[in-house]
């Protein structure tokens, strides 16, 4: 018998397991890929909080502003490089546009384009999907100020990559980066612009060396291991085509911050329905177990409270048929909210679909939108399958995320 | 199946998000392998206008399954690549392997038989593959490495047969034992050990002449024998099946082949074995659950490092190796999580992988050399043998099998 049973390995899923594990409770997270986070950026989302907290339904009018407050301090607890700063911080995306964001890591976060100098774009030879001559004309135009130089470099231990003219993934190089061998190349590297620029006298001037596809935040299997990255010039880091190294160490470093806390995961096993029956007294029914698929055979997993954190639409939390003629929650078959239209011509507009999701109450738990009704006493929905919100025109989706996580561990 | 069964094995349910190939640890260490995505859902594009790439493309996967368990689509991305290696082995013959990689697939694929050889003198057989010139000689003959940890022999398992058990009259609660090759040749103490252990919790325990359970030969491309060997071992679990008797498996590889590959065969128990196949932490946490499993631990106490094998993590049970030995007095265990240790079956055995092999291995070397240097734990511990044997070769730390860390919280052992 668990306290409780997350289902779904995403931000949400994550954020809950790791606070609830971290209270001391004993927690499962039952997942069936390897989760949303493999597309993360390195930064958190917020969006205007305030302005959102009044939009009626919204997931943030779920919660008061302290429980929002305190899922980001615990974010930033778990990720000490992820300090926030009172003006809002921007990075540099994968096109060397520059994109805004309320939590990142230090290291990607961009200096005053008010001050002037350089950015040397350094170019791992190979990087896979990374157009230098676009990202440095996109920085160029970003920072009018700043200069733009491009250097590209090789790793020795990819030579075999270069030779036969294969791409190497922005995961590849992250691996390299954080080996012994990759930082010492890097540094480097680093050392011999530096002496360039000092040798044609400009060594008064502010350069930043930026780097696609560097990870230095979050530890990893070998948990206690510490990434130097001491550079004789700053270095930048920024965002990466997908599938991102952010995403994939934070998911690694999140598996690794959980399992420590005596929390287990179960991957590759899909939830598939529940178990439970109903009291007298109230119409909401408590769950006791879900039926979980393992290899061969279905386990049925007890629980005192199960954690929904499966996604929506496009994390595979919520099912569309063909032609929309169904729409289903895959695990517990909560009812759900749809709008009458789903889509607006203008692509990039709010969408109707984006609202899609489970309604709940306050503690999170489903509503039955006919009648208003708790649905099930012990089921906390959180993260993106939360009805009545758009992670893309609000640019909330890591703040909602984190508080429902955090919210509905508190709950456990 | 399904319908979503049905849309997964379908290979347009991939999406082309390449998190397979991320994850994968071959494609990090060899550029020549095309990753999960390309020979599997994309190639198979190609394999259905009848393009049949030759085997040396395709074995360069060690069969880990990683992509099957990272896919968030769940393609079946190991199941196409293997149903290619297939396909290409009997494809026209200058796609195939030569006569010494062919060979040596029939060598390694037998590791059966090399147990029943190795166990006849297992002293002579150990220090025989110690001789450097012995292992010079497997490596130009047969391109064997020269330096991979090929394991040792020891005393074997013996075969225990119950006939009363077979006739459905037993009285008491039994279970059927599919120990493996690596058990029964190589650690024939550890199945003892496990034997005790499900004696001391009221289990009688059977042990019938099996085969190898075929993965072995899988990877290394002998189908038609692998397919031979299922359809004899679930022969020979048949009646206890019928009975509603679980099987027991202690290595994970051998379990995923029962719960992934013997319900694919046409034999009259395959609708049985998926559901009756256990890891034994997997039997022992379901009497657990029941309140069936005696606590009379006494205090162990030991730290250890843990280490998930990759076939374990595929048969989706979770860790229940790990609920167990948290139920015992005194035991500490981390869970390092680090990846493939590289040896893969047979696969780091292999002349021209196993540098490959000590890399992809080399995160979880690194875990465990911090882990153990900072004091974290003293020794390791991990379910599948060919993994401890890799641990040890990569590390030089202790491994040992959970089953172990239970037997001397009962007592059974020191």
């Amino acid at each position: 018998m668990w306290d409780a049973i997350v289902v779904g390995g995403g931000l949400a899923g994550w954020i809950a397991g790791i606070r609830a594990a971290h209270r001391g409770k004993k927690v499962l997270i039952v997942a069936e890929g390897v989760g949303t986070l493999f597309y993360f950026s390195g930064i958190f989302d917020y969006g205007d909080v305030e302005r959102l907290r009044h939009i009626p339904k919204h997931p943030y009018t779920l919660f008061k502003a302290q429980a929002i407050a305190q899922g980001k301090h615990f974010v930033q607890e778990l990720c000490p490089e992820y300090v926030e700063k009172v003006k809002p911080q921007s990075a540099f995306t994968v096109l060397g546009t520059v994109r805004q964001g309320d939590l990142m890591p230090c290291s990607m976060a961009l200096p005053d384009r008010q001050e002037q100098g350089e950015f040397v774009l350094l170019v791992p030879e190979g990087l896979k999907d990374f157009f230098p001559e676009i990202v440095a004309a996109n920085m160029a135009r970003e920072f009018p100020g700043w200069q733009v130089s491009v250097k590209r470099m090789q790793v020795d231990a990819l030579g075999e990559w270069t030779r036969l003219g294969k791409s190497v993934s922005s995961i590849d190089y992250a691996f390299i980066w954080r080996s012994e061998e990759g930082q010492r190349a890097l540094a480097h590297e680093i050392e011999e612009i530096k002496r360039q620029y000092q040798e044609a006298g400009r060594s008064q001037e502010k350069i930043v060396v930026v780097l696609p596809s560097l990870v230095k935040e979050y530890f990893d299997a070998s948990r206690t291991k510490s990434y130097r990255f001491e550079f004789a010039l700053p270095v930048l880091e920024m965002s990466s085509f997908v599938p991102s190294p952010h995403g994939r160490y934070f998911a690694e470093y999140l598996k690794h911050r959980f399992t420590d806390l005596g929390g287990e995961l179960m991957i590759g096993a899909r939830a598939l329905s529940l178990n439970a029956e109903s009291t007298s007294q109230s119409p909401a029914k408590a769950c006791q177990e879900i039926i979980v698929q393992s290899l061969g055979k279905s386990l049925r997993l007890k629980g005192k409270k199960f954690i929904l954190a499966t996604g929506g639409l496009l994390g595979g939390g919520i099912k569309v048929g063909m032609e929309r003629k169904s729409i289903r929650e895959g695990v517990f078959d909560l009812p759900l909210f749809v709008p009458k239209e789903w889509s607006e011509l203008q692509f990039f507009g709010p969408q109707p679909f984006a609202q899609i999701g489970v309604e709940t109450d306050e503690f999170m738990r489903p509503l039955d939108p006919a009648s208003g009704q708790v649905v099930w006493d012990n089921v906390h929905v959180v993260g993106r399958m939360l009805a009545h919100w758009d992670p893309w025109t609000q640019r909330c989706g890591g703040g909602v995320s984190v508080t429902s996580g955090y919210a509905a561990a508190e709950l456990i | 199946m399904n319908s979503r069964d049905e849309l997964a094995a379908r290979l347009d349910a991939c999406q082309k998000c390449n998190v397979c190939t991320a994850q994968c640890p071959v494609a990090k260490v060899n550029p020549h392998f095309l990753g999960p995505k390309g020979l599997g859902p994309d190639m198979e594009r190609f394999r259905m206008g009848q393009i049949i790439l030759g085997e040396t493309t395709l074995d360069d996967c060690s069969n880990c399954k990683t992509c099957e368990l990272t896919c968030p689509s769940g393609v079946k991305i190991t199941e196409m690549i293997l149903g290619a290696r297939r396909a290409a082995s009997q494809g026209p013959h200058k796609n195939t392997l030569g006569a010494k990689l062919r060979l040596r697939g029939y060598v390694l694929g037998r590791a059966e038989y090399l147990g029943k050889l190795g166990v006849i003198w297992p002293t002579m057989a150990n220090q025989v593959l110690k001789i450097k010139l012995v292992r010079l000689a497997l490596d130009k003959a047969l391109s064997i490495s020269a330096n991979g940890p090929l394991p040792a022999y020891g005393k074997p398992l013996a075969v225990r047969v119950d006939k009363e058990a077979r006739n459905g009259t037993s009285t008491s609660k039994q279970v059927v034992y599919f120990p493996g090759c690596y058990t029964r040749y190589n650690e024939g103490d550890t199945g003892r050990i496990l034997i005790q252990v499900l004696e001391h919790i009221g289990y009688k325990t059977i042990v019938p002449d099996f085969h190898c359970c075929g993965l072995p030969l899988e990877a290394n491309g002998q189908f038609e024998k692998a397919h031979k060997n299922g359809l004899y071992n679930l022969e020979l679990m048949r009646p206890y099946l019928e009975a509603g008797m679980p099987i027991i498996t202690s290595c994970t590889s051998c379990g995923l082949t029962l719960k992934e590959e013997y319900p694919k065969l046409q034999a009259t128990a395959v609708g049985l074995i998926g559901a009756q196949s256990y890891d034994l932490f997997e039997f022992l946490w379901q009497l657990y659950e029941l309140g069936e499993l005696p606590l009379d631990f006494q205090e162990v106490q030991a730290s250890y490092g843990y280490h998930p094998p990759c076939h374990l993590k595929a048969q989706r049970i979770g860790t229940p190796a790990l609920r167990i030995l948290r139920l015992i007095p005194g035991v500490k265990i981390r869970n390092l999580d680090a990846g493939c240790c590289g040896l893969s079956g047979s696969y780091g055995f292999k002349a021209e992988k196993y540098d490959k092999a000590m890399k992809i291995g080399s995160a979880l070397f690194e875990a465990i050399k911090v882990g153990a240097g900072h004091g974290d734990f003293q020794s390791m511990t991990t379910e599948c043998g060919v993994c401890k044997v890799q641990i040890l070769h990569g590390t030089g730390l202790p491994t040992e099998h959970p089953v172990h860390i239970l037997a001397k919280a009962y007592g059974l052992i020191n």
